[in-house]
């Protein structure tokens, strides 16, 4: 039963944060310098279009009134008009996000499963000449910037050896039927092969050492000892009890990293020309597509704020001694 | 007698500042990073004495052509120059200006309100506190980087940005974990003691707790000096940083923007990420150290 | 089948520290008689724990046996190979930890653990285990209803039970307890005590119960090892060493603690000083600088074991005077004038 409070005090967390986020950016795009109508209205709108916005967004009301507007539109899925495409801001969000979350989940999955082994293997032999070298080694991983990491990758393996595309989703020309059909296409594989990469090698670093770190504490622990005096096997003290405690945190930490995998994104969608959220934004913002970086602003938030909601949840839920009476 | 029921005083905050300033100096990481921190100090505070050109200065050859995409070595230029002309080497040194410049200032930022936002919600707690929380809950979820750059679409492009936005959301790290660690501090005898021979709140805050949550400060705000420059970095690589400010993400967004890979121009990209690489590192490098010498993990 | 089913004589054991080591455990001698309990008594430090580890063979990563043999059933522990050793862990020498609560794993549940080792370690399929675990519970009175649940489910007695029922699902012949019964409340430690005894009797186990609190071997134990910075102080049956101890340490101890039963038995006298550091003993006799009956040999020439009776040792110069000492020992004035 406390499972289920939990649950909901939580989720009333994420509303108003989520409610937070959006009050943030109605003030930001309302409030900024210059036109205010800016931000919803281009000049070289039609007047009978800019009259339609107006009465749509209540773009002459007075403050107060136009955000309970943008909040009811908000919840209808209406984001009003992007600016340089001429279409609604949602559909392009929508069309756009599976391209963004494709490309984060894989880099993210690739980098945990890395990292897991990893930081258990680093744990398991500690002291060694390849902990010496792999910790430092790790950090610098975290040090570098993710789009100049995209560079290097994509000098040495699409322009100098030719393995891998150097940008995009798909090869000029080609036509699919649907995102699933480009997905699951053989040539997809080399297009998501570089832009994942190089963010798996950068998020990496996280799990190993959280895992690493985990492992060590754990093993100190008694029912590691115990387990060997049980004279259990290797394998089973080590994965089965030892990694399986450690293991705890960096799940959870996966949900929260897919909040901040999404900011490298941004970076990295755009060294490899990846039609997805990040780009997207970037794009907008360049060419005062208020609506549209909005739109993919908005979208962004509400997947790191879910996350970090999934992060909390998945806690509760593994670990066994949380949620008893 | 007043502080008879303190079971141990702190000693003075300057005292205790000078101490937290102790180098780590037992670790060979830790000794390249300050190594590292200060040969970058160095140049950037002699950045016009070591530059041989102006980084914004186009360049023409004796023959009154633009000195454009010169490869390494060849007229002088250590490290070639851009597509524009410009001198990559002096670009590098200059770089290290705005990097330090930025990356102290955001890390001062994100530590000072981190911690005073902290320090006050652990130490006063109930609505204070909870508020606080929620507003670090909010900061939790602004993605950080589509922030800066939605800031950047009203903002005048300005290496300002970054520290701003830093200073705006990325406090909510250390915002929590000082107030963890002042929640901890709180529950020791010497705080009720206090309290009940009579010091003010601000006496105690100052007196038994700010001393001992400082070195977490310190730690946290050296981590923060490597978000601030990779952040910096991004921003000016997707073109919304200040082009009069030669920073070394401006540079690698040139260098994307001129064709580098097309072109094999390793010398325009390479170079800067490297430096950042190595100023981000020394700076994890010197926390971890201090972190062994903050909390000695035994028989680490 | 020999009456002697543990034989160890002169275990020494040490920890690697800095560049040198230090001995924790300095020549410790001793014999378990089948089916007995005994119980290895002596303050923190004094190294029984680390004797008790010894005869598992997992240690600290810096121990180390430096000397001395361990005979189990005509085997010796200290020589065997790890992978000899292995054979032996659980199926024949079991282990009831101090603190249960920290070597149960806590994300599985009871039944997991109990099932690991008996289909693991014992070979066996999964109705037989499952048979098994409902018969440990039964034996250690707990509902095997409650075989599902997670150890952080359970209060401290029964985790302590539980622990229990883990060391003795493989029919083991030799059970290690170490502390079991400390972090309990007392009420529960004579329940736990009292079910100890039970089984021990009932299954003819043999048991080395480590503790500090002399009230618990005098409630349970048949035979007693009093351990004192790292050596052998007293040893015998536990009528012998509680009733008539012939060490000053033994005396002195018998004054520091209450009856487990409640009875009056005086005054509490702590002895004064604490235990020397291992890492740089004195020579001679180690409870000399403490000992309100210390002479001049007993700083320079380490105490033989004398044999007051059969079966009862105490390494004391003075052991032949005993009864003289025993009855100066039950005066306060005699601990106070060694401050």
């Amino acid at each position: 039963m406390s499972h289920l409070k939990a649950a909901a005090s939580r989720t009333l967390q994420l509303v108003l944060v989520l409610w937070a986020v959006v009050t943030i950016l109605f003030l930001m795009f309302r409030l900024m310098p210059g036109n205010p109508l800016a931000a919803y209205i281009d000049p070289t709108f039609t007047v009978e279009q800019q009259e339609a916005l107006m009465a749509q967004f209540g773009l002459d009301r007075p403050l107060w009134e136009q955000y309970f507007i943008y909040l009811g539109n908000l919840v209808q899925g209406e984001l009003g008009q992007s600016f340089r495409y001429r279409e609604p801001v949602a559909e392009r969000i929508l069309a756009l996000l599976p391209n963004t979350l494709v490309l984060t989940f894989s880099s993210l999955i690739v980098a945990y499963a890395f990292g897991i082994l990893a930081g258990a293997y680093l744990a398991w032999r500690r002291g060694s000449a390849a902990e010496q070298v792999a910790i430092p080694l790790v950090l610098t991983t975290r040090a570098m910037p993710e789009f100049w990491l995209g560079m290097v990758l994509l000098a040495v393996f699409s322009f100098w050896l030719g393995w891998f595309p150097a940008g995009g989703t798909r090869s000029a020309g080609a036509e699919y039927e649907s995102l699933l059909d480009l997905y699951t296409s053989g040539e997809f594989l080399t297009y998501l092969a570089l832009p994942a990469l190089t963010l798996a090698i950068y998020s990496q670093g996280l799990p190993l050492l959280l895992m690493r770190s985990n492992m060590l504490d754990v093993m100190k622990e008694d029912f590691v000892t115990m387990a060997r005096i049980k004279g259990l096997s290797n394998w089973t003290v080590v994965v089965r009890h030892a990694a399986r405690n450690a293991l705890l945190p960096v799940m959870t930490s996966f949900a929260i990293a897919v909040g901040y995998q999404l900011q490298g994104n941004v970076v990295v969608e755009s060294v490899f020309s990846w039609p997805g959220l990040g780009r997207e934004l970037v794009n907008a913002v360049s060419a005062s597509d208020y609506p549209l970086a909005q739109g993919a602003f908005l979208m962004i938030a509400v997947v790191v704020i879910l996350m970090n909601l999934i992060a909390d949840l998945l806690y509760t839920l593994l670990d066994p001694r949380v949620g008893h009476a | 007698m007043r502080e008879v029921a303190a079971t141990r005083r702190s000693p003075g905050l300057l005292a205790r500042l000078f101490g937290a300033l102790k180098l780590p100096l037992n670790d060979p990481f830790a000794v390249s990073g300050l190594l590292i921190y200060a040969i970058f100090l160095v140049t950037a505070v002699f950045a016009d004495q070591i530059a041989p050109y102006d980084p914004t200065e186009i360049l023409y050859t004796p023959e009154y052509d633009l000195a454009a995409d010169l490869r390494p070595g060849e007229q002088g230029h250590l490290l070639g120059t851009t597509s524009l002309g410009r001198d990559v080497f002096s670009q590098i040194v200059h770089g290290t200006r705005s990097a330090l410049l930025i990356g102290v200032t955001a890390a001062f930022m994100v530590a000072l309100i981190g911690s005073i936002v902290g320090l006050v919600a652990g130490y006063f707690g109930g609505w204070v506190d909870a508020v606080l929380m929620r507003l670090a809950d909010i900061a939790f979820g602004i993605p950080f980087l589509p922030f800066v750059i939605v800031l950047a679409a009203f903002l005048e492009p300005s290496i300002w940005n970054v520290v701003l936005a830093m200073a705006l959301v990325l406090w909510r790290d250390t915002g929590r974990v000082i107030r963890s660690q002042v929640l901890t501090l709180r529950s020791r005898g010497y705080v009720d003691a206090a309290r009940v021979s009579g010091s003010s709140d601000l006496k105690i805050i100052l007196r038994h707790i700010a001393p001992n949550i400082l070195p977490l400060s310190f730690l946290y705000g050296s981590i923060a000096i490597g978000w601030a420059i990779l952040t910096e970095a991004s921003i000016s690589f997707l073109g919304f940083g200040d082009p009069q400010s030669i920073s070394w993400g401006y540079m690698l967004q040139d260098a994307f923007a001129s064709q580098a890979l097309a072109k094999q121009a390793y010398y325009w990209f390479v170079p800067p990420g490297i430096c950042i690489i190595l100023v981000v590192s020394a700076g994890f490098f010197i926390t971890r150290g201090y972190e062994n010498l903050l909390f000695p993990k035994l028989g680490k | 089948m020999t009456e002697t089913l543990l034989s160890v004589r002169d275990l020494k054991v040490s920890y690697r520290v800095g560049r040198g080591s230090l001995d924790a455990v300095d020549g410790v001698s001793f014999d378990v008689p089948r089916g007995s309990i005994l119980g290895l008594v002596g303050e923190s430090g004094c190294g029984k724990t680390t004797v008790a580890r010894a005869l598992t063979r997992v240690m600290a990563d810096n121990a180390f046996i430096s000397g001395g043999s361990m005979l189990f059933d005509g085997r010796d522990l200290a020589a065997l190979s790890e992978r000899d050793m292995n054979a032996l862990r659980w199926r024949e020498i079991a282990f009831i930890p101090q603190s249960a609560m920290n070597s149960l794993d806590p994300v599985y549940t009871v039944e997991y653990q109990l099932n690991e080792v008996l289909r693991l370690r014992g070979g066996m399929g999964r109705t037989e285990a499952r048979k098994r675990c409902e018969e440990l519970f039964e034996m250690v009175g707990i509902e095997a209803g409650r075989l599902r649940d997670y150890p952080h489910q359970f209060s401290g007695g029964m985790r302590q039970r539980v622990a229990i029922a883990l060391a003795l699902a493989l029919n083991p012949k030799l059970v290690i307890a170490d502390e079991p019964v400390t972090a309990l409340d007392v009420i529960v430690q004579r329940q736990i005590l009292d079910q100890l005894r039970d089984l021990q009797r009932q299954l003819g186990l043999s048991v080395i119960l480590v503790t500090h609190d002399i009230s618990v071997v005098a409630y349970i134990c048949d035979r007693t090892v009093v351990m004192y910075a790292g050596r052998v102080a007293e040893q015998g049956t536990m009528e012998a060493t509680l009733t008539q101890p012939s060490h000053p340490y033994s005396m002195g101890l018998r004054n520091a603690f209450p009856d487990l039963q409640g009875a009056a038995s005086g005054v509490l006298t702590p002895i004064e000083g604490a235990p020397p550091s291992l890492a740089d003993p004195p020579p001679g006799c180690r409870f000399a600088p403490r000992c309100p009956f210390s002479i001049e040999v007993c700083a320079s020439v380490t105490p033989p074991q004398v044999e007051v009776e059969p079966g009862h040792f105490a390494a004391c110069h003075r052991a032949g005077e005993a009864p003289l000492l025993r009855e100066r020992a039950r005066h306060v004035s005699t601990w106070m004038a060694e401050a």
